[in-house]
């Protein structure tokens, strides 16, 4: 029994090695990060960038980002860091390798860092007094991608570049509650970015 | 990539030259254009140019927080009354101290037949609001004189500030209210009242006090607990009077002369 059952863990194993050895398949430890993005604007910061994962159908992207925006751009200085996901469920290929995911959808939570931002309200304040913290911010958005994929020093490389039209929570509960004065353009905004995967 | 780096060179140049918000980097950034600056002293300009009458006749409104609707249907029907000098805001200018929100509210503002001045309220205060508020409108405690009277606008959102003390800030609006040298009639304004809790409850009495002992103070306003309100508070002979907010649609007009005043209540 005990020697089945060895072979039985060794032949899992053997079989793990062997996908790890397939072309085309990666091999890298779980942790190290499919790919990186630069991302301009979109309420995390001035410019932010950072490591994300894929999933393995590749429509899943999961982002770390850290964002700056320079007082000259923002009135103030602030850092913010984002965990960000985008679901791009369509893929159309063109020639040479470039390809189009036409349409994302995500949402991100942000934090942004200052002794001005509250998490958890002082305890001077009533229970309630205000329900959303300043800190963190969630977000939502939409928008689309066109990238290649392209072998350089024999390895597979993807280079992608994004749009998003976001907005966050208070901004849409605003929008929900004054459809006359607000438009939808008075709450999105534009951002984009780029990722390269390795 | 070269294609990449042309159009975020292209991006970038339109984000600087775009309309208000195409691009937006953070929430709380404070990001204001020439003619969002400065508005309680250009307005102050406007105001102490109009013709100085008989009577003074003004519009006190306030907590337009989340109510743009509200407050644009505001703007319709404060621009129907008539002989209106100017309006006054009691503050919760915005809901989380976005300067987004202050930007729609004066884009609602500006709408009005005449010129509009602000106190802070706490929703103000939040996040990067009041710095926002301080760059936008003005200073947080601020006067201005106008014909036989004096108007005190004076932060009294004590628990913003922890209860430590500073706010309101009392001897501030007794140099003011002693800096009268022609007996103007004075007209205190703040967002919290003094009797409310969330004003600090260890300078209420002194607050009340100070109003009280001025012999030139002709009666003091409120908003923030979005009700209608009047009374002499304190039996001391000085007349509070509180405005709702916006989303209760209602405000009230405030007609002045030499010897007395007329509050009258507006619902639109």
């Amino acid at each position: 029994m005990k020697k089945i059952l060895l072979l039985l863990l060794l032949s899992v194993n053997f079989a793990v090695l062997a996908q790890d050895d397939q072309p085309g398949l990666k091999s890298r430890k779980w942790y190290i990060p499919d790919h990186l993005k630069l991302h301009f604007a979109g309420n995390i910061g001035f410019l932010s960038g950072g490591p994300g994962y894929v999933s393995r159908n590749k429509t899943l992207e999961t982002d770390l980002l850290f964002g700056f925006l320079p007082k000259k751009f923002g009135g103030d200085a602030l850092i913010t860091i984002s965990a960000k996901t985008t679901y791009s469920p369509w893929k159309i290929p063109l020639k040479n390798g470039y390809y189009i995911r036409p349409f994302s959808i995500g949402a991100y939570l942000s934090y942004t860092f200052g002794p001005q931002f509250d998490t958890k309200w002082p305890s001077y304040y009533p229970a309630g007094y205000y329900w959303w913290a300043t800190s963190f911010r969630p977000g939502a958005f939409v928008g689309g991608k066109a990238g290649r994929n392209m072998v350089i020093k024999n390895q597979v490389r993807q280079f992608e570049f994004y749009y998003e039209l976001g907005s966050y929570d208070l901004l849409m509960i605003s929008y929900v509650q004054n459809r006359e004065y607000l438009k939808l353009s008075d709450i999105g905004n534009l951002s984009f970015g780029v990722k390269m995967a390795f | 990539m070269k294609i990449f780096s042309q159009l975020i060179i292209l991006l970038l140049g339109i984000s600087f030259f775009s309309c208000d918000g195409l691009f937006q980097f953070n929430p709380n950034e404070i990001v204001l254009k020439e003619s969002q600056r400065n508005l309680t002293g250009k307005n102050i300009e406007k105001i102490v140019k109009i013709p100085v009458k008989d009577t003074l006749r003004f519009i006190f409104m306030g907590d337009s927080q989340r109510w743009y609707d509200e407050t644009t249907h505001f703007v319709k029907s404060a621009n129907q009354q008539r002989a209106i000098d100017f309006v006054l805001h009691a503050g919760d200018i915005s809901d989380f101290g976005i300067t987004k929100e202050l930007k729609w509210i004066n884009d609602i503002m500006k709408d009005l037949k005449y010129p509009y001045l602000t106190v802070i309220g706490n929703h103000d205060i939040v996040a990067n609001g009041s710095d926002a508020y301080v760059r936008m409108f003005g200073p947080l405690d601020y006067t201005f004189g106008y014909g036989d009277y004096k108007f005190i606008f004076i932060n009294t959102n004590s628990l913003e500030y922890g209860l430590d003390g500073s706010t309101p800030n009392i001897p501030w609006l007794k140099s003011q209210l002693a800096d009268n040298p022609d007996k103007k009639q004075t007209i205190v304004i703040g967002h919290v009242p003094p009797f409310d809790a969330d004003f600090d409850k260890n300078l209420e009495k002194e607050y009340a006090a100070t109003l009280a002992a001025d012999p030139n103070l002709k009666f003091t306003l409120y908003g923030h607990q979005h009700a209608f309100k009047e009374g002499e508070y304190y039996n001391d002979g000085v007349q509070y009077y509180q405005t709702t907010s916006m989303g209760d649609r209602g405000y009230l007009i405030i007609t002045c002369w030499k010897d007395g005043q007329k509050v009258e209540r507006v619902q639109f």
